[in-house]
């Protein structure tokens, strides 16, 4: 990765000049997850920080920083995210230059902190294949990938080199690992309707309504004028109860059906470490069957739920 | 808010499991409940009266009635609450008979659930608005799609009435199958006699514009306001130029052409006039069977057309026509018998369908009204008809009766004795439906008089024995085996929807059944109307009918298109969407669903803003559930009233 790392600032030094902003990483106060760095000036350059540590998805800032021309460091599952603001029209393609990067996966710093009991003198992660190595304090200490890294690396296709200005490293090799652990959908799925209200009503029950989930969404446009907090329409009340908290997640959901990437920056942000991504993979995955879509994958696509077609090519009404 | 709940009994339809007092009794618990009561018919006149006396009494604001589907009385119930000074949107109905006592049995179960839905409408109205109707031009026009004689019947009246019409035929010629019969049940008048001045009529009308050859390319809009885009194929001639005079035919070297108005009996000419009677009287060029249009040489008819109306060049042509009804009059098309092996499956030439059968018969038919076997031109003698052939056959997917075969079929064994005093027809058929009119009497004759020997039971097999075909079946009167030896079989084929039924349905919007015979607003009481408005059905598109049945649609589907438009100006539906400027953050989400382009993006204070074109709104709330703002509401059906509802439900 270290060669990658002095590609990618080769580019974003050249780059700099003919732009506003470039959004990439740096070490920030947590040691096992990197923080957001907007680079105006080419000293900050050197700051930049590219390991399985960068896991935060950069591309919610864009539609903050329309009308400005910006960089962005992506990887490939943040590229996802990129195309959906494009097909959304809600950033300009020509304003926007996006630093794509060969991923090997990325930590999921809850899970990893769990395994590591802290994430006190963690100095580098490397991943090498089947197992992913943390330096502590100098000694190696593995682990496979599925006890510290994020969940949506074992479905990772690889990075979209294609729509990327430029690429660092290998083009478009997707990570490789056996064995993805078992998702809550899954779990989920395995219940009856009984069990999965009381499973919603025993996490919701523990949601403290920050609305990080929202906040860290890349694709919540309305931001600040959230239908939660509107009383016209009234759609969420202030009752302390799991049923209005999971009313929020449920529009949540809805509103990021056939949008969300799964990039995970929800979970990601939820301080109480609540799943609430998966009501968006649940909906995904209708949306998979009955429209044969995934978010995010061509810039040039109307999401389906963005349009309407008195017939719809997957949905066999009527045969002649 | 003061608001009333009236429980109606329905007779006891709806108090028969339904515990209407205490339904009454509960809904006086709910919010702002001024006044509640039971009634025996809250529709009637003194239910109405009941309803507007305690407007008055208990000043009211708005009403709730527990009763049937709105579909049945809300518009009733609207006008009461307008007789009474309140504004009609005022008003909820709860459907408490199909939606309860129709469906279930138990009555404390049934109780409960309405009064629950008695709670969500109270919950609804006290969210309600006095919404105000705007008004909108209308198109004093109307277009009838499909020239048979229930469409032509439709165009006339309509025509008469003052109203442009515009009358489009995707055949050469209208007259539907009507013009290819000789004579008519029960009268045995010529068809074409009676048909054919009505023909004239539509040509020579000065309302009405006829588009033959021409199909419906798509609609858009709404009663009042459709703009139909119509296909003029192309014929290949120039129809102002063409004065029919069919030189061009007489001189066309391509002779062998199935001939599609015989019912391919016979054949004409690549170019050529339908038939004598044709209205348009113009020739078309058949383009799969024009040698100059496959191979590029001839061009016999351009050098003989006296007028130089022929144009190998045209293209199909799209035009658009603003109109304010639609009547559908698109018939029916004829069942393809080859499905039945047992009866060769169309690999026998003188087994031949009834309608060929009318060609045959006809004067103006390939063999000039001699009937002629298609082998080998022989004058049968033995003639067997078989009935029901495609009709009330669960087997094959056709369950109903078609109707008229039992009628045509009678009238087929009277033409063939006046025709051949000599011969003999047997009829194979299942019962005979004969209810109409002087029918009854017409079947009788046709065994009294005629000497056709009827036979209830069903043919199981034809085989071709010495040039004649052997006719094996059932007699299931006399419980023995028939076998009759036949020169000529004539099979009485049922009736399908024609054509494309069900992509023409899905453009206008309109139902259909599973047939593709398109659904009627309500089998009883709305038979000519669709549930779009300002569509109307006329003739067999709606279920196989005989000609005065279409003749009596068309002109009661013409009654309705005239009724309407007879106003300047229709109420608009303020049940539309609406945004709201605050909470729009210009995604542009709900323009990119809206199905009727209702939507556009403007600029309110530099910000880019949706707003809703009001006479285009369908009212469908696709943006409402698109918009992630909840800025665009449905009026009348905004987020908080149905919360309300869900609320009153489950909370
Ligand atoms: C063998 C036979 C004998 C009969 N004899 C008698 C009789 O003696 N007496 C009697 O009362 N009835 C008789 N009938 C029944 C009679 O044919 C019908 O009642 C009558 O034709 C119905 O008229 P219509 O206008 O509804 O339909 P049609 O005659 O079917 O006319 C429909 C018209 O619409 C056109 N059309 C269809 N689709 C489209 C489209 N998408 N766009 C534009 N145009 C379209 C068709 O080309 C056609 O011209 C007989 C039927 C048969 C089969
Ligand atoms: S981030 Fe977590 S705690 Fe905060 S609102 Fe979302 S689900 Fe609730
Ligand atoms: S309700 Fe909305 S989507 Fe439907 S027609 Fe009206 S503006 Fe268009
Ligand atoms: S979807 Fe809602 S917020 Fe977006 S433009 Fe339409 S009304 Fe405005």
């Amino acid at each position: 990765m270290a060669s990658s790392l002095d590609e990618l600032k080769t580019a974003i030094r050249k780059a700099l000049p003919g732009l506003d902003v470039v959004i990439a990483w740096t070490a920030g106060p947590d040691a096992l997850s990197h923080a957001p760095l907007f680079i105006t000036e080419e000293a900050d350059v050197a700051r930049i920080e590219w390991d399985p540590r960068c896991s935060q998805n950069l591309a919610g800032y864009l539609p903050g920083l329309r009308g400005k021309k910006a960089g962005i460091v992506a990887k490939g599952c943040d590229v996802r995210s990129i195309v959906e603001l494009l097909q959304e029209k809600l950033i300009d393609r020509e304003d926007v230059v996006i630093f794509g990067l060969d991923c090997q996966g990325a930590v999921d710093a809850r899970s990893a902190r769990a395994a590591l009991g802290s994430s006190r003198g963690v100095r580098d992660v490397a991943i090498d294949g089947a197992s992913v190595c943390f330096s502590v304090n100098g000694e190696p200490r593995f682990f496979s990938p599925g006890e510290v890294l994020q969940s949506k690396c074992f479905g990772c296709a690889g990075a979209d080199a294609g729509l990327c200005d430029h690429f660092a490293g290998e083009r478009g090799l997707p990570p490789q690992f056996g064995n993805p652990p078992e998702s809550t959908l899954e779990r989920l799925e395995a219940m009856d309707m009984e069990e999965r209200l009381r499973f919603w009503e025993t996490q919701m029950s523990r949601c403290i309504r920050c609305y990080a989930c929202r906040s860290a969404c890349p694709l919540c446009v309305c931001q600040d004028h959230c239908a939660a907090q509107s009383r016209e329409p009234h759609w969420v009340d202030q009752t302390d109860h799991p049923r209005e908290k999971l009313m929020f997640q449920a529009i949540h959901a809805l509103h990021t059906a056939g949008r969300c990437t799964e990039c995970g920056e929800c979970e990601r942000a939820c301080p109480m470490g609540l799943p609430v991504m998966t009501l968006k993979r649940a909906l995904n995955r209708r949306i998979k069957d009955v429209f044969d879509y995934q978010a995010g994958i061509d810039p040039n696509q109307t999401p389906p739920l963005f349009e309407f077609r008195e017939v719809e090519t997957n949905i066999k009404e009527r045969e002649w | 808010m003061n608001i009333g709940v009236f429980v109606c009994h329905c007779g006891s339809n709806i108090a028969g499991t339904v515990d209407t007092e205490a339904v009454a009794k509960a809904a006086l618990e709910y919010r702002e409940v001024v006044f509640a009561t039971d009634a025996m018919y809250a529709c009637s006149e003194p239910g109405q009266a009941g309803i507007v006396e305690a407007i008055g009494t208990y000043a009211l604001d708005g009403v709730v009635v527990a009763s049937c589907t709105p579909r049945m009385h809300e518009a009733t119930f609207r006008r009461t609450l307008e007789r009474a000074g309140l504004n009609r949107y005022m008003f909820e109905m709860a459907n408490i008979r199909e939606h309860v006592s129709w469906v279930g049995k138990d009555k404390a179960a049934n109780t409960r659930k309405a009064a629950e839905l008695v709670h969500m409408a109270v919950e609804k109205l006290r969210r309600n608005e006095r919404l105000q109707a705007g008004e909108f031009d209308i198109a004093k026009r109307v277009m009838v799609i499909g020239g048979g004689v229930a469409g032509i019947q439709a165009a006339l009246d309509c025509a008469d009435g003052g109203l442009e019409v515009v009358l489009v035929e995707r055949e050469p010629s209208i007259g539907g199958k009507m013009s290819k019969l000789d004579k008519t049940f029960p009268t045995v008048d010529c068809s074409s006699c009676i048909l054919g001045p009505k023909m004239v009529d539509v040509a020579q009308h000065p309302n009405i514009t006829l588009y033959a050859l021409s199909e419906v390319d798509s609609v858009d809009g709404f009663v009042g306001n459709f703009n139909v885009t119509v296909r003029r194929k192309a014929a290949y001639v120039d129809w102002d130029a063409c004065t029919g005079c069919g030189e061009c035919a007489a001189k066309c070297p391509s002779k062998k052409t199935p001939d599609r108005f015989n019912e391919f009996i016979g054949l004409t000419t690549a170019i050529n006039i339908p038939f004598p009677q044709a209205i348009p009287k113009k020739a078309s060029i058949n383009a799969n069977a024009c040698i100059k249009l496959t191979k590029g040489k001839c061009g016999a008819c351009a050098k003989v057309c006296p007028t130089g109306a022929i144009r190998f060049d045209q293209k199909d042509e799209l035009v658009t026509e603003k109109v304010g009804a639609i009547i559908a009059a698109t018939g029916y098309d004829l069942f393809d018998f080859t499905k039945y092996g047992e009866y060769g499956g169309g690999r026998y030439p003188d087994v031949i369908t009834a309608m060929q059968y009318e060609r045959l018969l006809s004067a103006s038919g390939p063999t000039e009204g001699h009937i002629r076997r298609p082998s080998d031109g022989a004058e049968p003698r033995d003639i067997v008809f078989i009935q029901c052939v495609g009709s009330r056959d669960k087997s094959i997917g056709r369950p109903y009766c078609t109707g008229f075969c039992c009628m045509y079929t009678a009238k087929q064994t009277i033409l063939t004795k006046d025709h051949m005093p000599d011969s003999q027809s047997y009829v194979f058929y299942m019962d005979i439906r004969s209810p109409g009119k002087n029918y009854d009497e017409f079947t009788r004759r046709a065994m009294e008089e005629y000497g056709a020997k009827y036979i209830r039971g069903r043919v199981s097999a034809i085989q071709p024995k010495n040039g004649r075909y052997l006719v094996k079946g059932a007699d299931t009167l006399l419980g023995r085996q028939v076998e009759i030896e036949a020169d000529l079989v004539v099979l009485a084929v049922g009736a399908e929807a024609a054509r494309g039924a069900g992509e023409l349905a899905e453009k206008l919007r309109i139902s259909y059944d599973p047939y593709g015979f398109f659904l009627e607003g309500h089998p009883k009481l709305k038979p000519v109307e669709t549930n779009t408005a300002g569509v109307y059905l006329a003739g067999s598109c709606q279920g196989p009918k005989d000609i005065p049945s279409s003749v009596a649609q068309g002109g009661a589907a013409a009654a309705k298109a005239l009724s309407l438009l007879s106003k300047d100006k229709l109420a608009s539906d303020p049940q539309v969407s609406g945004v709201k400027l605050a909470r729009c953050i210009g995604c542009g989400k709900c323009e990119s669903v809206c199905p009727f382009g209702a939507i556009e993006m403007i600029e309110f204070r530099g910000m880019p803003k949706a707003s809703i074109i009001e006479t285009v709104c369908q009212g469908c709330g696709v943006c409402t559930a698109a918009c992630p703002q909840g800025a665009a509401q449905l009026r009348h059906f905004t987020d908080n009233q149905i919360l309300a509802e869900v609320n009153a439900l489950c909370l």
